[in-house]
């Protein structure tokens, strides 16, 4: 249990949060920073846990978001229904990737996948008929859970809440199960790992896989979410990078990090957003210029990111309390 | 039959320029094994050199050709001492992380201190059109795939017949055995960083009079790039120019028969189905890809 008080507070927090505060700015940032938590911890899924990076994963997401406002839009159907369409073909794209971190790794790897969110973007962009193109496709709104369409801010933080709790779980399954020890296995070290009989090449696209359908669920809702889904930004190579940062900033291959992660960049984007848009509107590109030289002090100092960091951080406080114990004795 | 000559001469003056882009990229892989993500934003950079020279000075981007080279020198040297320097022997994750943070901060730091505006640098050359046989091209083209042809065998020249060139090939092929050698690979790094730094830098300059300039103007640049440098072999410079070639013809033939807007399409296609299929490239060593080198 005292593994898991971390989670226990932050999200415990975040479900009474509506008890205590009605204000739609600060419930907003409620829900963002689960929604992009849980994304990022679908990233983490296959970056973290099976060591496969990606920066293609907007692919994944751009299919969820596109799923089911293509569907509303064309047809009448629920998002609900979208969802479960986006995850599919999520997997099939899941396995192709994951064909791919088979053959090829490190650096050639990330590139396929970048190349692979690109395709999308551009057939997203140009493909008018059914995505309407370049100008993206808003969102119709309709009233009712079945629809997606929840009027009230508190409704959508219990949702996105359980998503989260969702995903958080998922990785919890990775780090304690059978799968989880063996995905590890093949990380450090996939010719042992194979050499002791586990299926490392099987076991990795079926966690890309996973990864992917996940991260397409959470397009599903960040589009209903915000009711906008414009290919330029879904599909970018940006929101690829900052389900990573997220990560890496919390926490690589923790089951909370990407939910720290997030806590820190979605604070700290709003928070600078708004202040300097009071300066000078220029100024709004400073807080991306901070996640550049975070990212980049991070992975080079604190490549355990900020659970690492508190975590010895807590150990040091420890082994001191238990030095001034020996001392007096 | 009639736009043939058109087509084949289009697709020799883009390659040429996509050989610039891609040699530096090329040349840091090979030499130092990272993939520098942030290789379009020094190639914008140097877009916004030209521009600013053009726009208050006047200053024509031929000449600005020649401040370039120090000045990229110097941007060079910087970024490795300030960035790259720390992670040579980190991990790939970390090296990919730490130019990608790179890319990120640099862009941002163009819009911020210049904005998003879209700007453009016309001297009177980029409106100058010469008739070749049965093609018409604009004058910027082809001086730009000029100085960029030299550029490259220039740079060709002196991997192959200067001590420093050897030196850094040396470093390429093994690490150890040129660590045991007496090389001071610290130095090879630096000069490899800088020198595709310049050459990056040098074809934002050339790049100006023919494409827009704007914070994300890199991007679309080495995506492409990339697409080349893997198509030639990570690490192989003449690869890379067979790649330039083929991307361009990609491109010009595509959007001659699909269209502009589909042209991007098919050479990502043709990426992802090289990793697939040739991974290590057309000309490259089978097997590199899956060590990751």
């Amino acid at each position: 249990m005292r593994r898991h008080a971390g989670a226990i507070v932050l999200f415990g927090l975040a479900a009474v949060a509506p008890l205590a505060t009605r204000d739609a700015y600060f419930l907003d940032m409620i829900v963002l920073i689960l929604m992009w938590g849980a994304i990022s911890s679908a990233w983490n899924v296959a970056g973290g846990y099976a060591g496969q990076v990606s920066l293609g994963h907007a692919a994944f997401f751009g299919l969820g978001a596109y799923s089911a406002a293509v569907l509303t839009v064309h047809w009448g159907l629920s998002p609900w229904i979208g969802l479960v369409l986006g995850m599919a073909l999520s997997i099939v794209a899941g396995l192709i990737i994951g064909y791919l971190s088979n053959r090829l790794r490190g650096p050639y790897f990330v590139l396929a996948t970048i190349a692979f969110a690109q395709v999308l973007l551009i057939t997203a962009s140009r493909w008018r008929e059914m995505t309407m193109g370049s100008e993206g496709i808003p969102v119709p709104f309709k009233q009712g859970f079945w629809a997606l369409g929840l009027a009230s801010k508190v409704s959508w933080l219990y949702l996105t809440l359980g998503f989260a709790l969702a995903l958080y779980l998922v990785q919890v399954y990775l780090e304690v199960s059978r799968m989880g020890y063996q995905l590890a296995g093949v990380r450090e070290d996939e010719d042992a790992a194979q050499a002791l009989g586990i299926a490392g090449r099987r076991l990795k696209v079926i966690a890309i896989a996973m990864s992917a359908a996940l991260t397409s669920a959470g397009g599903t809702f960040w589009a209903q979410y915000v009711g906008f889904v414009d290919p330029f930004y879904v599909f970018s190579i940006d929101l690829s990078i900052l389900f990573a940062l997220n990560t890496i900033i919390g926490g690589v291959g923790t089951a909370l990090g990407p939910f720290l992660g997030s806590i820190l960049i979605t604070w700290l984007e709003h928070y600078l957003r708004a202040t300097l848009s009071d300066i000078a509107p220029g100024l709004i590109g400073v807080h991306l210029i901070i996640y550049g030289c975070l990212l980049i002090v991070m992975v080079r100092f604190v490549p355990q990111g900020l659970i690492g960091a508190l975590g010895a951080l807590f150990t040091w406080r420890a082994r001191a309390a238990q030095r001034e114990r020996h001392a007096r004795t | 039959m009639g736009a043939l000559p058109q087509l084949v001469v289009s697709t020799l003056l883009l390659g040429g320029i996509y050989a610039l882009i891609a040699v530096g990229l090329t040349l840091i892989f090979g030499i130092m094994r990272v993939v520098n993500f942030a290789h379009g934003e020094f190639l914008m950079l140097g877009m916004y050199l030209a521009f600013w020279s053009f726009s208050l000075w006047r200053l024509d981007p031929y000449v600005v050709l020649v401040v370039a080279l120090p000045v990229f020198f110097v941007v060079g040297l910087l970024s490795y001492w300030l960035v790259m320097k720390g992670v040579i022997k980190a991990s790939h994750n970390v090296q990919i992380f730490t130019t990608v943070g790179l890319s990120i901060a640099l862009q941002n730091v163009a819009l911020v201190l210049w904005t998003g505006d879209y700007r453009f640098v016309r001297p009177w050359h980029a409106s100058e059109v010469v008739r070749l046989g049965g093609a018409a091209l604009n004058l910027s083209q082809i001086v730009a795939f000029a100085v960029a042809v030299a550029f490259t065998g220039g740079l060709m020249a002196f991997m192959k017949f200067t001590h420093a060139g050897r030196v850094m090939r040396a470093t390429a092929e093994d690490r150890e055995a040129a660590t045991l050698m007496g090389i001071d690979t610290e130095r090879v790094y630096r000069l490899a960083w800088t020198i595709g730094i310049v050459c990056v830098g040098v074809a934002g300059v050339l790049l100006s009079p023919v494409y827009t300039v704007y914070p994300q103007a890199g991007l679309q640049f080495v995506l492409l790039a990339y697409v080349v440098v893997v198509l030639g072999g990570l690490g192989d410079m003449r690869g890379a120019l067979f790649g330039s070639l083929i991307v361009a013809a990609v491109e010009t033939v595509g959007a001659y028969t699909l269209g502009i807007a589909w042209k991007e399409v098919l050479y990502f296609v043709l990426f992802i189905l090289v990793l697939v299929f040739r991974p290590a490239g057309l000309f490259g060593q089978r097997g590199a890809e899956t060590l990751g080198m």
